[in-house]
């Protein structure tokens, strides 16, 4: 050891910069919230405008805190019982009752003190140009028709109102409002529907457990009172949990196996327990420090960053290996042995966290996360290889040279043999590789990040089918300089759906606030109506009805309001409408959608949007794809750049013949996997290209080591193991069942094999072992 | 919630009257209806006939003091409008009309469930057959209607319906059966 630092002086100088980290880290930390399952969240920022970004978000919060549960029983009485219980059970355990049966009296309320001005467009026309006699007639077709001989408000004998609500949207075209339920008899069973809300954050580990807890409480009762009833349940929360306990319980078995296969490479080398205290150690510290920064900086930690993270392994055990190679079985005594590795080791930190470090410039914060983790990581690894191993591994070792110490320097020899199979070899796994790269797809569907339950999706399936709720392909917005215009403009719109698409139920806030203009048109056909009372009169008497029935329908028109209700009398009965204005400074604009069809075409309901001004379809799906495909692209970009940018520091460290040598099994390795995942049928995503990226690292650092030690015995070996573990480590997310995962696991796979097996071709042919 | 649903309860009692331990195939009745409203001193009065079996479907035709026509069979539904406007009426586009429909069907296949859904059922013997009192169960219901009174004449076929709204209306349905004929 040349430094003048004290053992003393070396851990302290460790033990505090992570002590630091890790405290701040606590500081930053929130308790609840320490493991984020929200995919969404790990996108990038959209550039649209506000208000779509606003909209996009209100859309979404509309359903991520909603938990369904749905009793079903033949045993009417039990099956109400059971949902009952089902809801007591899952209110006591935090989850919030549906309170649509409240707002909807309020509403009725709204409706019926301003019931004049409820018509539309096509019934106050009739009205205003039939006048008395329109009224005449539907009073008496409402008398008699069998469907509409109760009048529910006592002033309704025309069911003007009724006709009004039965046309007001409802959230399950299957079931009807029942008490706190909604409720349906269907296929010989009944059906209860119990709406209920988490109160917490659905992908906040607490929430979403809260809600498991919950309907595992809401069934238990719901069985104690009606053994025989099925109940199911689904909801954002629960899928939020299942992800959570998948990620995690994927992260423990990598993390595992990856360790134990590390550990039994080192025991089978080394043959000496050292070598494990360091690299546990110097594991530990990497991955505490890698979290520790990444909750510094963010507060929480990414379900998928920790996932991702795990392969942080592998690869800060690179440089123990370099140092464990060189001390075990290298020339240099113990204390020249970090002046023999400080090249490589330097050379092989500074490209990786380079290459790591462009992931920042992704602009996603995914790949942010893991840049901040993987540089911590790497960093961390570094530094505790050259603070503490020098004073650790201070005795010439006594472990003999074996088999599996010889291998590695023995294939790079072989490698490096003059040889025509050096190129030819390369050419057929190039040409291999051709037809792959002709086959690749790319796919950005953010779906593919995750891996939920078959159960839990079926049970989704089942239970939106007997609701008969079809999720909309996306949503409008229209913007206005105020509620009244933006209100105009949907009417127009809704108007436009319904005469292109009959079939299509249109959901938006002018379906139960109609706009100013509307409400006048109706109080106004009315008031023609009523202009003439004579008229009146005998309309009624010439169908046989009574006079004093039309002086009474002339009375309660003069008692009622005649002025358009307003949005805040609507809001104070039914706050939950407001879900439908996104207020975006000096504007505003209203969210509205459409249902009732499975196949509906996002790009039609883009064309009918075009039709009105200030209206847009949103496709959140799309979008969201649009953004990874952005990404895609843009991080090839940063490929591409951070391959020139290591090139220009090779060629300034080893000169341009050598860097072009350096830079080649790199470019064969990319080709190669490019070429696997085309042949396999494996999508070409963001995270095969984060793929790519460490591919490029890993192959650059095989090219430094190499070239910086030849084809000595220490750093043949260090390359070989450093190449296994992150075979055991990367390659093992190839078993993910999570999408995204196992296409990344794949790459690498190929990649570092790839890598590896080329890694001889940085060197000249003539180089020899010294 | 569809008020117009709720509002078919005429349908929905005759519907229940045919859901008897044995529905009859066929029930023809001429109708006296008379409707007392709040504050409104004189009864509306209106005649007519109303018949259906499974073949053909329902019938209800109001005759004076004006002409009105409703049908429906399966899907189906016509009106004809006292102004003589004819309309069919689409279930998809008319969800009441789809649920009066449901009613229909099930009580007719001697499916009492619907019914037991929405009210209390209370049934005592009657001279000629059974006298029930229809309680509404829910909410929106109860707020509009205190009970329904139906007695039959004979099993499975209405002879008096009296719907009692908190209102204070009164509606009263006398029917007197006829001999069942398929309609024109």
């Amino acid at each position: 050891m040349k430094s003048g630092l004290s053992p003393a002086a070396r851990w302290t100088l460790w033990l505090v910069s992570l002590g630091v980290l890790c405290a701040a880290a606590a500081v930053r930390l929130d308790p609840q919230h320490v493991v984020d399952t929200d995919i969404l969240a790990m996108l990038p920022p959209e550039q649209d405008s506000t208000a779509v970004a606003a909209a996009t978000e209100q859309s979404r919060e509309a359903f991520v805190d909603e938990v369904l549960i749905l009793v079903s029983g033949e045993d009417e009485p039990a099956t109400r019982a059971a949902a009952q219980a089902a809801s007591a059970a899952s209110a006591s355990h935090g989850l919030k009752p549906d309170t649509t049966g409240e707002s909807l009296n309020r509403l009725l309320s709204v409706y019926q003190a301003h019931r004049y001005a409820l018509l539309d467009e096509a019934q106050a026309q009739r009205l205003a140009s039939g006048g008395p006699a329109a009224l005449t007639n539907d009073i008496a077709t409402s008398l008699a028709s069998p469907a509409g001989m109760i009048d529910v408000f006592g002033s309704d004998p025309g069911g003007h109102l009724a006709a009004f609500l039965g046309s007001l949207p409802r959230p399950y075209p299957s079931f009807l409002p029942d008490g706190p339920f909604f409720s349906a008899f269907k296929d010989g069973k009944r059906y209860f529907l119990v709406r209920t809300e988490l109160q917490g954050s659905a992908f906040a580990e607490q929430g979403s457990r809260q809600a498991v807890e919950a309907v595992k409480a809401a069934t238990l009762a719901a069985k104690g009172a009606c053994p025989a009833c099925e109940v199911i349940y689904t909801g954002a929360p629960l899928f939020a949990d299942a992800a959570r306990r998948s990620a995690q319980s994927e992260s423990i078995w990598l993390s595992m196996a990856s360790t134990l296969l590390i550990m039994l490479l080192i025991a089978w080398v080394f043959r000496s327990f050292a070598p494990h205290v360091l690299a546990g150690l110097q594991l530990v510290a990497s991955v505490l420090a890698a979290g520790a920064a990444v909750i510094l900086c963010f507060g929480s930690i990414e379900i998928i960053t920790l996932v991702f993270g795990t392969t942080l392994l592998g690869i800060a055990i690179d440089y123990a290996f370099l140092y464990f190679s060189e001390y075990w079985f290298g020339e240099a005594a113990p204390e020249k042995v970090m002046g023999a590795v400080r090249p490589g080791l330097y050379m092989g930190l500074l490209t990786g966290v380079v290459a790591f470090a462009f992931l920042l410039l992704a602009g996603f914060p995914a790949l942010t996360q893991f840049a901040v983790f993987s540089v911590a990581g790497l960093l961390e690894a570094g530094l505790l290889v050259v603070l503490l191993f020098p004073m650790s591994l201070t005795r010439f070792p006594q472990v003999p040279v074996n088999a599996a110490v010889l291998w590695p320097q023995r294939f790079i020899q072989a490698a490096c043999r003059p040889s025509r199979w050096r190129w030819i070899l390369p050419l057929i796994a190039l040409l291999l590789s051709v037809p792959g790269w002709f086959k690749l797809h790319t796919s950005d569907d953010v779906r593919s990040l995750q891996n939920l339950p078959s159960a839990m999706l079926a049970a989704d399936e089942h239970i939106r089918v007997t609701l008969g709720q079809v999720p909309p392909p996306g949503f409008f917005l229209e913007e206005a300089p105020d509620l009244q215009q933006a209100l105009q403009h949907e009417e127009a719109l809704f108007a436009e759906v319904s005469a292109n698409a009959p079939q299509l139920s249109n959901l938006g806030l002018s379906r139960f606030l109609p706009s100013e203009t509307s409400q006048q048109r109706s109080l106004a056909a009315w008031q023609k109506v009523f202009a003439d009372h004579q008229s009146l009169r005998a309309s009624f008497v010439h169908l046989g009805l009574p006079a004093k029935l039309a002086d009474r329908t002339l009375v309660e028109w003069q008692q009622a309001s005649h002025t358009p209700f307003t949005s805040e009398q609507l809001f104070a009965a039914a706050p939950e409408l407001k879900r439908f204005v996104i207020a975006d400074g000096s504007r505003l604009a209203l969210l509205s959608t459409v249902t009732g069809g499975t196949d509906i075409d996002p790009a039609t309901l883009s064309a009918y949007a075009t039709t009105v001004p200030g209206a847009v379809f949103v496709d959140p799906l799309a979008r969201v794809a649009a953004s990874f495909q952005r990404l895609r692209v843009r991080s090839t970009w940063l490929v591409i750049l951070g391959y020139l940018l290591i090139s220009a520091l090779l060629v300034w460290r080893y000169g341009r013949r050598e860097a072009l040598r350096m830079l080649f099994p790199p470019l064969l390795a990319m080709g190669l996997t490019l070429g696997a995942l085309g042949w396999l049928g494996e999508p070409v995503n963001i995270f095969v290209v984060v793929a790519l990226i460490l591919i490029l690292g890993l192959g650059r650092d095989y090219a430094v080591f190499l070239r910086e030690g030849g084809a000595r015995r220490s750093p043949a070996l260090a390359v070989s193991l450093s190449a296994l573990t992150m075979l055991f480590s990367f390659g093992l997310l190839a078993a993910s069942g999570i999408p995204a995962l196992h296409v990344f696991g794949v790459a690498t796979l190929v990649g570092i094999l790839a890598s590896y097996l080329s890694a001889p071709l940085s060197l000249p042919p003539a180089e020899e072992p010294a | 919630m569809n008020l117009r649903t709720l509002s078919s309860v005429v349908c929905l009692c005759i519907a229940s009257i045919a859901s008897a331990d044995t529905p009859p195939a066929s029930f023809a009745a001429s109708f006296v209806q008379t409707r007392t409203v709040p504050n409104f001193d004189t009864p509306i009065v209106s005649h007519g006939n109303m018949r259906y079996d499974r073949v053909n479907g329902f019938h209800w035709e109001v005759t004076a003091p004006y002409h009105y026509l409703f049908e429906m069979n399966g899907k189906l539904a016509h009106e004809e409008l006292p102004d003589g406007t004819k309309r069919d009426l689409d279930p998809d586009q008319t969800p009441w009309l789809a649920a009066v429909e449901h009613i229909f069907i099930s009580a007719l296949s001697g499916d009492r469930a619907e019914l037991m859904t929405y009210f209390s059922v209370a049934s005592k013997p009657a001279a000629d057959g059974t006298a029930l009192t229809l309680t509404p169960k829910l909410g929106a219901i109860a707020s509009a209607i205190s009970r329904i009174e139906v007695e039959e004449s004979a099993p499975g076929q209405p002879r008096h319906l009296q719907i009692f709204e908190t209102s204070g209306g009164h509606m009263d349905i006398r029917f007197s059966p006829l001999a069942a004929k398929p309609p024109s």
